[in-house]
């Protein structure tokens, strides 16, 4: 990957919460920047330290703020599930008087916040919003912090699969009219009734009718939705999309690094490399063997340990991941603090990045 | 059909006794001293709750402290059941034990485990419900349960609790366990679990579902049956989260939390000593910890436990070092 190329033009950064994509997608962007592209960081929740950094915050809203670096053009934002849906709902929505009636569902109002991978959706959502303004030659896109971090993937086809559930529509008709009245249950015969009953015991009819009204509020949208939807599958799967997956150090997670990029690469998504981040030194061979139970209190050999448990972890997944480039960047004794900081462990990560492959290069995993 | 008392059996007050055969645990209260400055365990603070949830942000070593608690508290005479929710088991790593897949698994004298499908026990609630297999397949294959058990707000959570609810038999008095250590969701998540009771209460209103949800938010929010552990790491946003999230708690009401800091370094010798960089890390990180447990200290005002990193390998042996730890109070908070 040449950051002073044209393609990528997405970078999606992927990994597991905690284990520092953000920083890492924020030094790329500097780094990017610099390279000559004019390019946006989008992330989710940053540190304190690195919204400062970067000038993002509450103030911002989800809006584009330029971010003050030597060279090129940069700038961030910061996603919010919330505002990107509800600004899809005003913009798909016919009239006002419908857009209102979605907005002010309490079920929409839950929805919104809960449904899980609403938050990933719209983080693809709002790129494409951005994309479409073209004012930028490159997006780093920092995903949400999820156990699973797969779940970003999957977003797209579950909230279709979710709104535009035609069978959600016709389920709930037996329950209402086109008003959102309830209506008698007539279709089922006595063994129908009852388990309708119990549907409505369990669902609760307060809870049923706010559903029932969010689909038929949500039915003008549905087209706009889901051809969007398909767009943003498109789009990850695109020749100029390109995906880094960032991983913890340490064997104890070589298993999730492994299953997160083999579903990648099964889902068909161009992984261009696996960054093992915040490594600890290893230590001199000749101390190895005195690493085990080390005395707690004595804090260097508690790092010469870690430092050995995260040298096996990066052999074994050497050995594991074959074809695929994996890049290692040890731990930095204080998280960048400024956008120069940022800047060099960027270009750090640019030199290694430059000499990995580009996915079609390489011979498919098996 | 052990769903049922859910929906039958009024709640009743009084806590249970402790299981026979174990040392008798002291009622304690939770107090706003941190434990780390006196000599109390902080396990007397858990002591005689039904339910001890254990939240935090993903990666700061939850199911660690889950594993930790469950284990003192069944080595304390209580019986207990570990709860699982992340469908990635690990748990069973850190009891030294085979996974769950779902099911119950024995873990120690007094201590069990069990990794939850949220949706299993959505779906065991419609077959206590409906007792004809029939209408059972009818209504789980039913599009509007299905996408109800995945999109409305609370349910599964509500089935997590409600698991706990009937473990510890909280409307029986007397159920196979005496408490129930759950392993939450990641904070986020892990809020929403506590809210989900008062969430499905308000949304279902009156019928079976209303009236359990109603129950079971007045058995969570008990503080007296009831309480949180929120762990964390000492880093900038852990404890950024994890004030947050006692913030969240607080304004819920239902007690106060206890709040576990893991991972510590230890404090720095006091000689300077020629640098070299597993010498410059330690003094990065030991630094940052001691920033952190002073935030904490101000921002936090429940009890509090600081807990060592430890050159051991997560399981069993690592969970053991730990609970001895834990039970002596905890390091030093500065």
């Amino acid at each position: 990957m040449d950051l002073s190329r044209e393609s990528p033009r997405l970078v999606v950064v992927v990994g597991s919460g905690g284990v520092g994509k953000t920083t890492l997608a924020a030094a790329l962007g500097v780094a990017s920047a610099a390279a000559g592209v004019p390019t946006l960081v989008m992330t989710f929740d940053p540190a304190r330290r690195l919204k400062d950094t970067l000038g993002i915050g509450a103030i911002s809203g989800d809006r584009e703020v330029p971010v003050a670096v030597e060279r090129g053009e940069l700038a961030a934002s910061l996603l919010d599930a919330r505002a990107t849906f509800d600004r899809l709902v005003e913009r798909y929505a016919p009239d006002p008087a419908s857009r209102d009636r979605i907005l002010r569902n309490r079920f929409y109002d839950e929805l919104a916040g809960n449904l899980a991978g609403v938050l990933e959706y719209m983080a693809v959502e709002r790129l494409f919003e951005v994309a479409a303004g073209g004012r930028y030659g490159r997006v780093v896109l920092d995903t949400p912090p999820t156990r699973q971090a797969i779940d970003f993937l999957e977003a797209p086809r579950r909230i279709v699969g979710f709104l535009d559930s035609g069978a959600l529509r016709i389920a709930l008709k037996p329950w209402f009219d086109e008003a959102g009245r309830l209506r008698p249950a007539q279709r089922f015969g006595a063994l129908g009734r009852r388990a309708e009953r119990f549907l409505d015991e369990v669902v609760g009819l307060g809870l049923l009718r706010d559903m029932a009204e969010f689909f038929q509020a949500f039915a003008p949208l549905y087209d706009g939705f889901r051809q969007r939807a398909r767009e943003v599958e498109t789009l990850l799967r695109a020749p100029e999309t390109e995906f880094l997956l960032v991983a913890g150090p340490g064997e104890e997670r070589v298993p999730d690094t492994l299953f997160f990029a083999r579903r990648l690469l099964e889902a068909g998504m161009r992984l261009r490399a696996v960054i093992v981040n915040r490594l600890h030194p290893a230590p001199e061979e000749s101390r190895r063997a005195e690493l085990r139970n080390a005395d707690p209190r004595d804090g260097r050999a508690l790092v010469r340990w870690q430092g050995e448990r995260d040298r096996r972890g990066v052999e074994q997944l050497r050995a594991l991941l074959a074809e695929l480039a994996l890049i290692e960047v040890p731990a930095l004794l204080s998280p960048p603090q400024s956008a120069a900081e940022l800047g060099d462990l960027g270009a750090r990560l640019a030199v290694d990045l430059r000499s990995t492959r580009a996915p079609v290069d390489r011979p498919r995993a098996r | 059909m052990p769903w049922r008392e859910l929906f039958t059996t009024r709640l009743r007050g009084g806590h249970p006794t402790c299981g026979a055969g174990g040392r008798r645990l002291p009622t304690g209260t939770l107090r706003s001293e941190p434990a780390g400055t006196s000599t109390l365990n902080p396990l007397d603070l858990l002591a005689d709750r039904q339910l001890v949830v254990v939240t935090g942000k993903g990666g700061v070593g939850k199911t660690t402290i889950a594993a930790v608690l469950g284990r003192a508290l069944a080595l304390a005479g209580r019986r207990v059941t570990v709860l699982e929710c992340d469908p990635r088991e690990s748990l069973y790593q850190m009891l030294g034990v085979a996974p769950s897949g779902g099911e119950r698994v024995e873990a120690g004298p007094r201590l069990a485990f069990r990794n939850l499908k949220p949706r299993a026990e959505l779906d065991a609630v419609v077959r206590d419900r409906l007792p004809l297999e029939f209408l059972t397949r009818r209504v789980l294959a039913s599009p509007v349960y299905q996408h109800f058990a995945d999109a409305a707000p609370g349910m599964k959570e509500l089935a997590i609790i409600g698991h706990a609810y009937r473990l510890v038999g909280a409307a029986s008095g007397r159920g196979p366990a005496d408490c129930v250590v759950l392993d939450a969701p990641a904070t986020g998540h892990g809020l929403s679990l506590l809210a989900a009771p008062a969430l499905v209460a308000q949304a279902v209103g009156a019928g079976p579902i209303g009236k359990m949800a109603e129950e079971l938010r007045g058995w969570a929010g008990d503080p007296g049956r009831c309480a949180v552990v929120v762990v964390t790491q000492a880093e900038d946003m852990p404890v950024a989260e994890a004030l947050e999230l006692g913030e969240a708690l607080r304004r819920r009401g239902g007690g106060d939390a206890l709040l576990v800091a893991n991972g510590l370094y230890p404090p720095l010798p006091t000689d300077t000593e020629p640098a070299d960089p597993w010498l410059a890390l330690w003094i990065a990180e030991r630094t940052g910890n001691e920033r952190e447990l002073a935030r904490l200290a101000a921002g936090w005002s429940g009890p509090r436990v600081a807990l060592p990193l430890l050159a051991l390998e997560r399981g069993p042996v690592l969970v053991e070092a730990l609970r001895r730890r834990f039970e002596g109070g905890g390091e030093p908070w500065t």
